[in-house]
């Protein structure tokens, strides 16, 4: 079990005008793979130093089955983090590397060659132990530094961008290989990234993190379909937002009346936004819908291979559309058409 | 491709027509001089008595063979003490506190003085009617000044090592501080979240990514060490004496006779530095085609 809590985590570096981590507070179940997402500089890596103990909180706990890891120190957290640019030791070869934790802790010598046989061959790099790491290539060190910290035992595994350095091919590769690897292992791991789609084909949960604050803590499913504010719902590519008011359970926006069902109908004030993803919105030469039906009409049409893009005005409010290419006929620039917002696809926000 | 060629001799010939002129030519003077080829007082002969005279004729051979070993303990204790206070010093300065920019510079202030201003501030400082000695003195710590040890113009050169320590600590030390600015600090916080502790961090991380550049640091510092006359004729004794001092005793001698000796022993200082620059460039080529 490696169930982590961050409690109200707080951090401030000198000459910053706020803090780099904002009262931050999440829980990650053992053996789940999160991901901190956010811009660089919004104090993702912070929060995963403070996690090693590299950087010490102002405010705040880190709490580890149970147990507060601020007053033990770094070596002995069992917490290990994979660094973004992989720092292979240059003046060892791989098996030197790998085995670099064992041999911190003063393991036999016939016990580390043997597990670093093992590592190396989960990561599927079996045949080049006596290689240094200058000629590898670079998804081979990503590989070796993430065996070199699986070869701890971690309780909890970091990983720092651990694929913004491989090219696009190779991130698919290494992409597959740590979702095999974490679950095979079972290991909770934490990994940092400014990558959406990374973020969304990796993650069990995304913590989405803005200048210091967590603004929204989920699966990635849920931040297509039920965001938690514009800012999480733009940062996954929304662009439909619809300013409603709320009177007396309708909601009442500039395009009309709007049938709402979502499950956080409770949950909503007053005034708040209505998001719907593009490719969830229909058209329609008539009015074939039996609710959330608005007439509008089409301002541009970009073509973009598999899908067609369609901008539409509807009372001086405009919305993207987005259909599959080949279902399309007969649509041009200019037309009145009929928009359907699915009442099951659509999503208040309060922020 | 025969143009690119030529233009590349021609831009390439100044240069080295001045190099060979005034460095290897110089150098083959004295190699004739150290043989005996004096035309100046009509000694034509080419012979190797001089080189046998400093070794291991009974007037010199003793002064020569206690001074190579002087000239040795000094400059590897030399260069090792400056390496490690440098090392341990840019370690404890290299993080951002308040007082950086105060150590660094006072770290650093040794770099454009001259050696012989060291050696002096030495004496001022270390000797027995230095500084030190006074204070000692004044302190009860000592009955007189002459009671200090002796530190400078000892046997043992400890003066001279001193020197050395306090000038060439501050060569090392920017060589070490602009190495771990630009290492950074990730190896060791990776070192450190894998488990090791502060000592094994030094050992297994920070010592292996600086020595590359603090070994070619004691290469140019042990050369300057073995070769430079000043300190040692300023900090030394007369027996045993180191063999830059001893040379120019011999370059000074009236008798011009003599000078085949001062240039003899002057060849083996720079075939003894030679050497050892030809093995360092031996280990680091070695070690690269094993890389």
């Amino acid at each position: 079990m490696s169930d982590l809590k961050i409690i109200n985590l707080v951090k401030n570096f000198v000459g910053m005008d706020r803090p780099a981590v904002n009262n931050v507070n999440l829980k990650i179940n053992s053996g789940e793979l999160v991901a901190f997402l956010g811009p660089s500089g919004c104090g993702k890596t912070t929060i995963l130093k403070m996690i090693t103990g590299l950087f010490a909180p102002d405010n705040g706990d880190i709490v580890l089955d149970n147990k507060s890891l601020l007053p033990i120190p770094t070596e002995n957290r069992g917490v290990v983090m994979v660094f973004q640019n992989y720092l292979l030791f240059p003046y060892m070869n791989v098996n030197e590397n790998v085995g670099f934790a064992l041999k911190m802790k003063g393991i036999d010598k016939n016990v580390i060659e043997k597990k670093v046989r093992e590592m190396l061959d989960l990561v599927k790099l079996p045949d080049i132990g006596f290689r240094k790491p200058k000629q590898l290539s670079g998804g081979q060190q990503q590989r070796v530094a993430l065996a070199r910290a699986l070869i701890a035992s971690p309780r909890l595994l970091l990983l720092d961008e651990p694929l913004s350095n491989l090219d696009a091919h190779l991130r698919d590769e290494m992409r597959d290989l740590i979702v095999t690897i974490q679950k095979k292992l079972n290991v909770t791991t934490i990994f940092v990234t400014h990558d959406q789609e990374e973020a969304v084909l990796l993650a069990d949960k995304i913590a989405l993190i803005f200048d210091g604050e967590l603004q929204n803590y989920t699966s990635p499913k849920n931040y297509y379909e039920q965001p938690k504010n514009i800012k999480a719902a733009k940062f996954f590519g929304g662009v439909n937002f619809i300013k409603s008011k709320k009177i007396n359970n309708e909601f009442i926006s500039d395009i009309g009346k709007i049938n709402y069902v979502g499950e956080n109908i409770n949950d909503l004030n007053d005034e708040i936004n209505i998001t719907i993803r593009p490719e969830n919105i229909k058209l329609s030469k008539t009015n074939d819908f039996d609710h959330n039906s608005f007439k509008g009409n089409i301002k541009s049409i970009i073509f973009s291979g598999t899908h067609t893009r369609y901008k539409i005005i509807i009372n001086n409010l405009e919305l993207e559309c987005s259909l599959q290419s080949l279902g399309i006929k007969n649509i041009n620039q200019g037309d009145e058409i009929f928009v359907h917002l699915p009442k099951d696809k659509i999503w208040g926000m309060n922020d | 491709m025969g143009g690119e060629r030529l233009k590349i001799i021609l831009s390439l010939t100044p240069p080295l027509l001045i190099i060979i002129t005034l460095f290897f030519g110089g150098i083959f003077y004295g190699f004739l001089q150290s043989l005996g080829y004096q035309p100046a007082i009509g000694k034509y002969d080419i012979n190797f008595s001089a080189y046998y005279n400093v070794m291991f004729s009974e007037r010199y051979s003793k002064l020569f063979w206690t001074g190579l070993g002087l000239n040795l303990w000094v400059s590897f204790a030399s260069t090792f003490l400056a390496a490690v206070f440098a090392l341990f010093g840019a370690l404890a300065i290299r993080k951002t506190f308040f007082a950086k920019t105060v150590c660094n510079f006072i770290y650093s202030l040794n770099l454009p003085m001259p050696h012989l201003v060291v050696a002096v501030g030495m004496i001022f400082v270390f000797s027995q009617s230095g500084l030190l000695a006074r204070f000692a003195s004044q302190l009860g710590l000592i009955n007189s000044p002459g009671d200090f040890p002796v530190l400078v113009r000892d046997k043992y050169g400890f003066g001279i090592i001193l020197a050395y320590i306090w000038k060439e600590a501050a060569f090392f030390f920017i060589i070490l501080m602009s190495v771990l600015q630009s290492l950074g600090e990730n190896f060791e916080e990776l070192a450190q979240s894998l488990g090791a502790n502060r000592w094994q961090r030094f050992r297994y991380v920070i010592l292996p990514l600086v020595m590359p550049n603090l070994f070619s640091a004691s290469i140019i510092v042990f050369a300057f060490s073995f070769g430079a006359y000043e300190v040692p004729a300023l900090l030394g004794v007369i027996y045993p004496q180191m063999l830059p001092v001893m040379a120019f005793e011999f370059f000074l001698n009236p008798d011009l006779n003599a000078r085949s000796e001062g240039m003899a022993l002057s060849i083996i200082i720079a075939l003894i530095v030679m050497i050892l620059v030809v093995f360092y460039f031996w280990l680091t080529q070695a070690k690269i085609r094993k890389d």
